[in-house]
């Protein structure tokens, strides 16, 4: 049996306000600090494209397949701020999901951020708890299976993540940590029993990256033709891991993304020796066949599947040692505001914008930032944490 | 292939790109074994190549400063009087067997087009700058515009220095956008110095550049900001007494430091030590300063509508009336070292991709597609 094992990450950052050098030290709050009509304006088209239509479309397929078809989710804490205030029925939608027993909940930190790299582990434990209560309390769930922010894995996270009792975590298939070995089956981590789930980036990226690229040899993709493609596989699971706005939104209905997905639940099972699993099923159903060995943090973005998309240049590693330094002093404080300002700063696209990396990879950072460069990003970003910096500062 | 190429400036004289350009291109294609004779007006200092294939070939007495912009009283004078002559005497020297005439903005465009019907040859018109740019979108005057237009409707293809003057050329002079080849400019790299708190200002003195906004986003600067470096306004122009005043209107005179016009050696070596250099243009069709400057690792605040700003990635483009914002990318500068030294060192090596090797081979395409 191949079980195919696919997996939503869904996600909006609290994008920031133009922020100039002249605005340092005259915020009255932090909540100045987010652009709040543009958040909106995204959201309620990425709502609109995507979240609501595709929870609708899932829905029904878990109805059709009388629950053989299977799927799990993973949600920002930011993307349930954005549902409460701004289309709530979206939530409920995610609860009907939930509901058909169907769908898996996975674990992660709850501002989508960068704290599993930091020195100290303490924040990056107390996102976690969060997100988990947050989960707990509107789904009823609890999650058995973490997924790091962009997937980024190391034998330090993954230690401190069976620490805290997860059964299983998600990473990227990575050939640099893989060699010979398929990304079809589960591993464990270096010195603990935690079982990692692998991305199949090929297949993956099939369809996040590939589906409606007209010059690409798959080009166009079926479901169809997708499934046999996956019953060719050899292992026991095949992890199919994208961001949820790969439909609608990064490709638009008039791709046809919506009848590939309409009709791949029936196109896999109609292959007998496939099914669907949800995250914590793979990890109960399946055995490890080996140990993934990640003394350096692997992430699943870019072509380096690093964590230089964030950390890559000094600009990067400069506001995120401003960031990190500011924790302690703002834990010391007391202030809820500015403990929810800081962690919402936390979350890992503020950095990404702000990368410069290569023409491949810098077409896809545009796409995704509203900044004319990284350059603005920086500037608008240590604009805003020196602005932090500076209330932190006890008054005269 | 041969060319007869018809400019008004090469270095040594030098007032703007158009020089730069002619010299890059020129040489470029000298090295790619095209036959190159450049006709220009006679200049005080004599330009001179070293190369057998391309020719520098001085006609006339005319010493024309086409980017000045004529007074009134002047318009019907000498200014047009020696534009005329300088385009009959390039008629009756340009002689031989071309196999296209390659002719550079307004000033040439007369002869161009003679040029064109004598030799029965095809006509290439580079526009490095239109009447709408240099006027600043002031007043244009029409004698300029209808040049301009009979030159680029005559030509048999019209290669503009962005996409930027593409635009005003097919909106402004109705030029059929299939007519249109663009080919940025080239920049031969400088190479750092050590840095210095400049931040400088480099360019004609006129309303076309901008530099009143370099100007009041010094006060802004100065006024709000712990930074206080010089403001370093390097050339000459029409401007320049307004200039003087306005910096004491401002009160920030002591800080600002006009230089008159600077010879190539004084403009390479503050390239090199300026910490950031602005280009405020108002309408700027390229902007090949902008890449010297970067060529010498200083990072540079670029106009939005200027040519550079749409092929140079590592730069940081603000809205030339927008004061404040220029004000906020010159302190990110001065003040975040990371900003500074990221985007000078990615920007020196995107100049490797700004050749004029490069420019002559697309050049070159373009003559292919006329003979």
């Amino acid at each position: 049996m191949t079980s195919v094992c696919f997996y939503f990450e869904v996600h909006q950052p609290m994008r920031l306000n133009r922020f100039s050098v002249f605005n340092i030290g005259k915020t009255s709050s932090p909540f100045e600090y987010f652009d709040n009509q543009l958040n909106e304006k995204i959201f309620h088209k990425v709502a609109n494209k995507c979240y609501l239509p595709t929870n609708k479309l899932l829905l029904d397929l878990i109805d059709q397949h009388d629950k053989k078809f299977r799927i799990s989710y993973s949600l920002t804490g930011t993307f349930i701020e954005y549902c409460q205030k701004h289309v709530p029925e979206i939530i409920d939608s995610f609860k009907d999901l939930v509901g058909t027993g169907a769908v898996d909940l996975i674990e992660e930190t709850y501002f989508h951020s960068l704290s599993g790299l930091y020195n100290d582990l303490t924040e990056f434990e107390e996102q976690v708890y969060l997100h988990n209560a947050m989960v707990k309390d509107l789904f009823h769930v609890t999650p058995k299976v973490f997924r790091n922010t962009e997937a980024i894995y190391d034998n330090r996270i993954a230690k401190k993540v069976a620490d805290m009792g997860y059964k299983g975590i998600i990473t990227e298939g990575a050939k640099k940590i893989l060699d010979w070995r398929s990304p079809n089956y589960i591993y464990k981590a270096v010195d603990n029993d935690l079982k990692v789930l692998l991305r199949n980036y090929m297949l993956s990226d099939d369809i996040g990256f590939r589906f409606s690229a007209q010059g690409w040899t798959g080009f166009p993709l079926t479901a169809d033709k997708y499934s046999s493609w996956m019953a060719q596989n050899q292992g026991d699971l095949i992890n199919l891991f994208m961001d949820y706005e790969t439909f609608g939104e990064h490709h638009w209905q008039d791709t046809g993304i919506f009848e590939f997905l309409k009709h791949l639940p029936e196109n896999v099972l109609n292959h007998e020796h496939m099914d669907f699993v949800t995250v914590r099923e793979a990890v109960e159903k399946y055995e490890p066949r080996g140990t993934i060995d990640v003394p350096w943090a692997i992430s699943w973005a870019d072509e380096d599947r690093d964590v230089s998309t964030w950390l890559g240049n000094d600009m990067q590693r400069a506001c995120f040692q401003e960031l990190q330094d500011l924790g302690p002093h703002i834990k010391k404080e007391k202030n809820h505001e500015k403990l929810d300002a800081w962690r919402k700063l936390q979350t890992s696209d503020h950095l990404y914008y702000i990368s410069t990396k290569g023409f491949e990879d810098g077409a896809v950072h545009s796409y995704f930032s509203h900044y004319d460069n990284p350059y603005d990003g920086f500037i608008n970003y240590m604009n805003i944490l020196q602005d932090f910096k500076q209330g932190m500062k006890p008054k005269p | 292939m041969k060319v007869a190429m018809i400019g008004w400036e090469y270095p040594p004289f030098k007032t703007g790109g158009l020089g730069t350009h002619c010299y890059g291109l020129t040489r470029g294609l000298a090295d790619k074994d095209v036959d190159v004779d450049f006709y220009m007006p006679k200049t005080s200092k004599k330009s001179i190549s070293d190369k057998d294939n391309l020719h520098i070939i001085e006609v006339g007495e005319a010493s024309i400063y086409p980017y000045d912009r004529p007074e009134d009283s002047e318009l019907e004078g000498n200014f047009f009087e020696s534009v005329y002559r300088y385009n009959d005497l390039i008629v009756k020297k340009v002689k031989g067997n071309y196999d296209v005439i390659h002719c550079h903005d307004w000033l040439t465009m007369k002869a161009g087009i003679q040029l064109k019907e004598k030799l029965g040859v095809p006509l290439v018109v580079s526009v490095h700058s239109t009447e709408y740019d240099r006027s600043g979108w002031l007043y244009p005057n029409q004698w300029f515009i209808d040049i301009e237009k009979e030159g680029m409707e005559k030509a048999d293809i019209i290669i503009a220095v962005s996409n930027f003057t593409k635009r005003i050329l097919i909106e402004k002079y109705n030029i059929p956008e299939g007519k249109i080849h663009v080919v940025h400019n080239a920049v031969y790299r400088l190479g750092r110095g050590e840095k210095q708190d400049i931040v400088l200002f480099l360019g004609r003195l006129t309303i076309q550049k901008g530099p009143e906004f370099f100007l009041k986003a010094a006060k802004k600067i100065l006024d709000n900001s712990e930074e206080k470096p010089t403001f370093v306004v390097a050339g000459k122009g029409e401007m320049l007494s307004r200039l003087i005043n306005q910096s004491v209107d401002l009160g920030i005179s002591q800080h600002i430091m006009f230089t008159g016009l600077l010879t190539e050696e004084e403009v390479e070596h503050i390239y090199r030590i300026a910490r950031v250099y602005v280009m405020p243009s108002v309408s700027e069709p390229f902007g090949i300063t902008a890449l010297e400057a970067i060529s010498a690792g200083t990072p540079v605040v670029v106009s939005k509508t200027a040519g550079v700003a749409e092929a140079l990635i590592n730069c940081l483009r603000v809205d030339f009336w927008d004061v404040d914002e220029i004000a906020n990318k010159i302190i990110s500068l001065l003040k975040y070292d990371v900003l500074h030294s990221t985007i000078s060192a990615e920007g020196e090596k995107e100049c490797d991709l700004f050749t004029w090797d490069g420019v002559a081979d697309e050049t070159i395409q373009v003559y292919q597609g006329v003979i």
